[in-house]
């Protein structure tokens, strides 16, 4: 798959390699996401191109809830993903059991981000070939954050990640305004991930997540389905 | 009890009990005294402690109150060891601060009560050997008083006496706030001066009765508006 042979050529083809470009590599093999942040909500969105039609797509999920009000979703390397989103989850138990309030989101990104720049300074690893997009509501506001393989970690109000990010930011740079309602946001989003979609875009090869004061919850395909009506 | 050592004459009545030198192990442990007591009203707590600090039957302070202030709306009350009182509310000073440069904002009392379970649980096999009540107001403004034991068991009450004087002061105010075993009474809900009032007077009567409860009481009402002390003064025998 592109995304290995990528991570593998870094340290031959980079003759000095520096964080950015370490984290540039891995966007090269991506797949598009990206994600908005809405005045009550925010909405992560993804393709889910799988490479044959006899996956069973429900099976494995891009976009996974961490606690009740935070949920992530990547563009890099699946295996690399679901170990950050594991280590995450228990992030947010441990901060839950001795405080007994539910982890702040930009708390679990920072302890995510230093996760991910540990495996930058220690030996014998390789950083995580991922990048993260995380998204959670506490405290009656909308949070949004990006964590990179080398443990930056950005706060957003729309960003893209993945393949055609270029595309997506300048797309975004035009739609996005403050008040956007999580409706809209939705609908923006799903229109912002159509405008680099080969192919026909169904309820399939798409991932919605959307999290708002009553938590984090990943669309069915159902429900994503009525909002892909409303773009055609 | 006989020991059995030369003194041990076969045949003859013992006339007195010695025991013969015994070696004393070293405590790392020592009882400083102490009573502490919380009650929660509806937008208020009150955390109050006597202070005096005792050894044995002797007194090293007439002026050592037990409630530490740990946030403008959060106030602890340590009796036990004092050597354990004062290292666990350094700790709890330090882990307030960590949480308020981390996350940008102050500890609410649920989290303080929830954090110091964590680590008094800690030390489990060697534990701090304080009695702990936290008072203060909850995010919603109301008052909340969490008791602990000493490894960290701890829930939330609307009152809780806890040390030296605890068993004298617990059961009154089940009567007097609970309205435990009285029957034909309204259930009239405890303003803040009444509460106030009440808490001065069952110092007064802990004092007439525990050694290690005297000298003075100091009071910490704690309202949105802050946190207010008053002084009152106990008997000094």
């Amino acid at each position: 798959m592109d995304t290995f042979c990528t991570v593998y050529c870094y340290a031959v083809s980079r003759s000095s390699p520096d964080i950015c470009s370490l984290t540039r590599i891995y966007y090269d093999a991506g797949c598009d996401d990206l994600s908005f942040s809405a005045s009550n909500g925010v909405v992560l969105a993804t393709e889910k191109k799988q490479k044959s039609i006899l996956y069973d797509e429900q099976s494995v999920h891009k976009v996974e809830p961490i606690t009740k009000h935070i949920g992530m979703v990547y563009s890099g390397m699946g295996p690399d993903y679901r170990v950050l989103v594991r280590r995450a989850r228990k992030l947010a138990q441990q901060y839950f059991l001795v405080y007994q309030e539910p982890i702040p989101t930009g708390q679990l990104v920072q302890r995510v981000a230093s996760v991910m720049q540990e495996y930058t300074q220690s030996g014998g690893v390789r950083p995580f070939g991922v990048s993260l997009l995380i998204a959670g509501w506490d405290e009656d506001q909308p949070y949004l954050f990006q964590s990179d393989p080398s443990g930056a970690y950005f706060a957003w109000k729309a960003t893209a990640m993945g393949k055609n990010y270029v595309n997506g930011k300048t797309f975004l740079e035009k739609r996005y305004n403050n008040d956007l309602e999580l409706e809209d946001a939705i609908h923006t989003a799903i229109l912002t991930l159509k405008e680099s979609f080969e192919g026909q875009m169904t309820e399939e090869n798409i991932e919605v997540g959307i999290c708002n004061e009553a938590g984090f919850k990943r669309l069915t395909p159902a429900e994503v389905k009525d909002y892909l009506a409303a773009i055609a | 009890m006989l020991s059995s050592n030369a003194f041990v004459d076969p045949g003859k009545m013992k006339d007195y009990h010695y025991t013969g030198p015994v070696e004393h192990r070293f405590s790392p442990y020592s009882f400083n005294g102490g009573t502490v007591l919380a009650v929660a009203g509806e937008d208020f707590a009150i955390v109050a402690s006597d202070t005096r600090l005792s050894e044995g039957y002797s007194i090293h302070s007439r002026d050592s109150p037990k409630c530490y202030k740990l946030t403008d709306t959060t106030v602890i009350g340590c009796s036990g060891f004092h050597g354990d009182c004062l290292t666990l509310t350094k700790i709890i000073d330090a882990r307030l601060k960590m949480y308020k440069h981390s996350n940008n904002k102050t500890m609410t009392s649920g989290a303080i009560a929830a954090m110091l379970s964590t680590i008094l649980y800690g030390r489990r096999f060697f534990p701090y050997y304080v009695y702990n009540i936290i008072g203060g107001l909850d995010e919603h403004g109301k008052g909340a008083v969490y008791s602990f034991d000493p490894v960290g068991s701890y829930q939330r009450d609307t009152y809780k006496a806890g040390g030296s004087a605890s068993a004298m002061l617990q059961p009154l105010l089940d009567n007097q706030i609970g309205f435990k075993n009285m029957e034909g009474v309204q259930h009239v809900p405890l303003t803040q001066d009444k509460a106030v009032q009440l808490v001065k007077d069952v110092f007064i009567s802990a004092a007439e009765r525990d050694v290690y409860t005297g000298d003075a009481l100091r009071v910490c009402i704690i309202t949105k508006e802050g946190i207010s002390e008053q002084t009152v003064p106990l008997r000094k025998d």
